[in-house]
């Protein structure tokens, strides 16, 4: 389906607008805004589909992103030490590892995109990619779609039983260490390291009512 | 006149949007004062939404210290573009439409989605409390309408065979879904008005909250978020219109007539629902909404998949 | 210019949006505010033309009303509505430091709508900033990005007040953000501070701040002017038809201002309506009115167990009967002995009960003012004002001194807007509680 110069227009302003939102991920000094560049780097990417007659599939693509992406930044808000998203902070970390990493994966992904014969089949102007898609899901790929279906669904499950309020020791507005059979060591000092949000194992610290 | 062109695509949503953003303030002032016991002046109301947004366009624009700049102005812009994408979907009558594309309700859900990264940048934007913790309180309640939204407006496709809203419309010729789907517009208008944080769902813009994502916000600006609420609900009206109500169906009236009426409708129930209805508690909300409506709208998507089997 | 003359001509019809902020002896001029024609109460100073502070600003309001008044955007005028119950010469320093004040009598409103025609043709300036533009913390960054210290996320931020952190209920280390919640947020009673310590949407603690209505000495004495035919009681003869119609008034007020709080509005300023021209021959209308917010369900969805308070050690009033504690002072009254009074109890102690006791109670007040005729009650005795009973003898702990005394117990580890709902549903007067409070400064 070849729509033009202005579809050519469209997917290099797309396209470009989705590498440097990418770039800006990690350029941006605060949690939520790399959320948000990742959205819209999401959301470029999204368009490009549409482009290539993917129109479901991109739509599909901006919904969920939309929520996780909201999600993600309400996560990172939760467990970084950065109050409410507001303090400035650098995105990287681990600088050698993460160059290293970044080169050779764009070496990896440029070879294959350089060496790799992409299928040149336009698609027919009467094609219905939703009605096909419905028929690949239903039809051979089912297995692959109802496995990853139950997949979720007992992450969900899971979720909820740590999210419950009613928990093996008690009520979770009482406290929710385990009861000791021995008496309970002094509790450990904390350390101030940079991810751990879990008091040690063991102390019999309660939370407050 | 191809509605698909830009300039009378970009015509027909401005109109609309605009039309139902002043219908909404319109009637909440006429539904406000009936309630109050204050006399009701119609002409008064006509010209209520003008003269407020006058003001609006006077007054200056304060803002706080190392707000996020870009994202506290583009956030009405991203619940009207939303509104507007979501209205593009719509066909006013046979053949009349701005893009009624195969997967008109998945752009309605996606467009709907993004309007709740709108309205926490609103709020987070702004570099003060009050906001933040508005912004933040919608994320709960979205997260939790976002469910019987998608599910409600798939089940009201099913009879359609199709996921385009024009194809939806068409399927209504003979019943409205609202009668052969009694759950879909219930839990439609309940995911909506939550969904434009309007009435009892205001949870983001609460009193309580001094105004919530609102409260830092003057001048312009305001009027700006005002108008984005009123056109996300306006978008709301429409679509449901379209899905749920038959669309241009209708004796004598052009289709056209129809659609607006309808629409014009449901934005009365909900500005209604406003005077009517106290704010929620948004924890029993959550509750309600994972415990009561998105089985509901499991019941209602099964229920139309059987009958369309 | 043509587009702003244009724009003016129209914003001039718009209703006035009016951010009030009581200060002494203002409460009772503040209540007619929503009923004034064309005038909008706002939630927000930014939203805001008019400041309108209602009473004498005390010296401890006078710093937080600079700093609304510069919160509003401009064009901005302030106005002060004096209400004279302390007496002559009790000035306020506000007129010295802000220049452009006018002054005014209460419940104008056309003075209020000709002000803003004003601003909005450019006929009257706004008025001027009333404090220095000092940012009060100003942000003070040493590392790449602008953080206050070192390391990845900045360390320990100084200058800005940032969040701290604090043991969450399930054993986590969340942050906490400390919040002020100050003289004028508009749920809460005029002159309530609230010192927060918010975890997300969870009251951490809550400490009340000091009283800003205390009187100091060369101050005009602490006067209660939301119950006043109820304090005159003590000391004079009133006629009971009358104590009863004030109370019945006084809680339909409070009542506008729950409904408002929940977002009811409109249905508020119609029960603001109904109050001010409140007569006996109104009881048809108040028991329809009862009805209907007994009977909402989103109502009773909104307070249903919110703020729960157990009967004992509670002041005698509303708030003790709605626990279940029958005690009330007009039961040993003289004056009401033959009426057949029997004080309304409900069961429950939340916020639902409180709303459905009061109710019940203006009900009960307009039925005791029909049948108690041209019946005086003779000074002398505890009286039941419509907050709780006011001992006979000064110096005695008032209803919302007590009450207040018990609010950070009671607010701690709520939901902010169960919180809220909790502060509406006790009818707190910090004026009464300066009354009953000892010291200056304080709880």
């Amino acid at each position: 389906m070849s729509q033009g110069p202005l579809a050519d227009v469209a997917f290099w302003v797309f396209g470009l607008a989705a590498v440097v939102a990418g770039w800006l991920v990690f350029r941006t000094d605060s949690m939520v805004r790399a959320a948000y560049w990742l959205f819209a780097s999401f959301v470029a990417v999204g368009f490009i589909m549409v482009l290539l007659g993917a129109r479901f599939l991109g739509l599909v693509l901006v919904l969920m992103m939309a929520g996780e992406m909201t999600i993600m930044a309400v996560f990172m808000v939760m467990f970084m030490m950065n109050p409410a998203g507001l303090n400035p902070m650098t995105m990287v970390h681990q600088h050698r590892t993460a160059i290293v990493a970044g080169v050779v994966a764009f070496a990896g992904l440029a070879g294959v995109g350089l060496v790799a014969d992409f299928p040149d089949r336009p698609v027919a102007a009467s094609a219905e990619p939703t009605a096909e898609l419905g028929r690949e899901l239903l039809g051979d790929s089912m297995l692959v779609f109802e496995t990853a279906g139950v997949t979720l669904l007992a992450t969900m499950i899971g979720a909820i039983a740590l999210a419950a309020k009613r928990g093996r020791f008690g009520d979770a507005t009482t406290g929710s260490a385990a009861p000791e059979l021995d008496p309970a060591p002094p509790p450990e000092a904390e350390e101030g390291t940079g991810h751990d949000h879990h008091h040690g194992a063991g102390g019999g610290k309660e939370a407050g009512s | 006149m191809s509605w698909s062109a830009p300039l009378p695509a970009l015509a027909l949503v401005g109109a609309v949007l605009t039309a139902g953003a002043g219908a909404l303030a319109m009637l909440d002032h006429l539904v406000g004062a009936r309630t109050a016991g204050r006399p009701v002046r119609l002409l008064a109301a006509l010209g209520q939404p003008v003269a407020r947004s006058a003001l609006l366009l006077l007054t200056r624009r304060a803002t706080t210290p190392r707000t996020d700049a870009a994202a506290w102005a583009l956030a009405p812009a991203v619940l009207v573009g939303m509104a507007a994408a979501a209205v593009a979907a719509v066909p006013w009558d046979r053949g009349v439409a701005v893009a009624d594309v195969d997967d008109g309700i998945v752009l309605v859900g996606a467009a709907f989605a993004v309007v709740m990264v709108g309205v926490y940048l609103h709020g987070w934007a702004a570099n003060s409390p009050l906001p933040l913790h508005g912004g933040y309180r919608f994320v709960a309640l979205a997260l939790s309408y976002e469910m019987p939204l998608a599910l409600v407006l798939i089940a009201a496709a099913l009879p359609a065979e199709s996921l385009s809203i024009g194809a939806i419309v068409e399927s209504q010729a003979g019943t409205w879904n609202v009668v052969r789907q009694p759950l879909g517009l219930p839990l439609y208008l309940v995911a909506g008005a939550g969904l434009a944080f309007w009435g009892p769902l205001n949870v983001p813009d609460a009193g309580d909250l001094g105004g919530g994502t609102a409260a830092e916000v003057s001048g312009p600006a305001r009027l700006a978020w005002a108008g984005a609420q009123g056109a996300v609900l306006t978008a709301v009206a429409v679509v449901g219109a379209g899905v749920f109500l038959g669309g241009w169906h209708g004796p004598l009236l052009p289709g056209a007539a129809w659609t607006a009426l309808k629409a014009l409708a449901l934005l009365a129930l909900l500005a209604g629902a406003r005077h009517r209805l106290a704010r929620v508690r948004l924890e029993r909300f959550v509750v309600l909404a994972w415990t009561v409506l998105i089985p509901l709208a499991l019941v209602d998507v099964f229920v139309s998949g059987a009958l369309a089997l | 210019m043509g587009l702003t003359s244009g724009l003016a001509r129209l914003a001039r019809r718009a209703p006035v949006p009016v951010f009030p902020v009581v200060g002494a002896g203002g409460r009772r001029a503040a209540t007619v505010l929503p009923t004034l024609d064309g005038i909008e109460v706002v939630t927000t100073p930014r939203a805001a033309v008019v400041l309108l502070v209602v009473g004498r600003v005390t010296r401890a309001l006078l710093a937080p009303v600079l700093a609304l008044h510069d919160q509003l955007p401009g064009p901005r005028a302030a106005v002060q509505w004096r209400v004279d119950g302390g007496g002559d010469g009790d000035g306020d320093d506000l007129a010295g430091v802000l220049p452009g004040l006018v002054a005014a009598p209460p419940g104008d409103g056309e003075q209020l709508r000709r002000l803003m025609g004003e601003l909005v043709s450019g006929a009257r300036t706004s008025s001027p900033p009333a404090l220095p533009p000092v940012e009060p913390a100003a942000w003070r960054g040493v590392g790449p990005y602008g953080q206050g210290g070192t390391g990845m996320t900045g360390g320990v931020p100084y200058g800005r007040p940032m969040p701290g952190w604090a043991d969450d209920r399930d054993g986590l280390k969340l942050d906490q953000l400390k919040l002020r919640l100050g003289p004028a947020f508009p749920p809460f009673p005029p002159g309530l501070v609230l010192d927060l310590e918010v975890q997300g949407d969870v009251l951490q603690t809550a400490a009340v701040g000091d009283n800003p209505f205390v009187s100091w000495p060369g101050d005009p004495p602490v006067t209660v002017t939301d119950s006043v035919e109820f304090a005159a009681a003590r000391t004079e003869a009133v006629a009971v038809a009358d104590l009863e119609l004030a109370r019945a008034r006084h809680h339909l007020v409070w009542l506008a201002g729950a409904l408002r709080h929940h977002g009811l509005a409109a249905r508020g300023e119609r029960v603001l309506r109904l109050a001010s021209g409140l007569t006996i021959g109104d009881a048809a209308a108040v028991q329809a009115l009862a009805r209907s917010v007994v009977r909402s369900r989103s109502l009773a969805w909104a307070t249903d167990g919110v703020g729960v308070m157990s009967g004992d050690g509670l002041p005698a009033g509303p708030v003790a009967r709605a626990a279940g504690d029958v005690r009330d002072a007009r039961v040993a009254d003289d004056a009401y002995r033959d009426l057949g009074f029997e004080p309304v109890t409900d069961a429950g102690g939340d916020a639902r009960a409180r709303l459905r006791q009061r109710v019940t109670e203006v009900v009960q007040a307009l039925e005791l003012a029909e049948r108690c005729g041209d019946r005086r009650r003779e000074p002398g005795g505890a009286v039941e004002g419509p907050r709780g009973t006011l001992a006979a003898g000064e110096g005695e702990s008032t209803p919302s001194a007590a009450l207040l005394e018990r609010l950070p117990d009671l607010l701690a580890g709520q939901e902010w807007g169960d919180a809220v709902t909790t502060v509406v549903s006790l009818d707190l007067d910090l004026e009464e509680a300066a009354l009953g409070a000892g010291a200056p400064v304080g709880t």
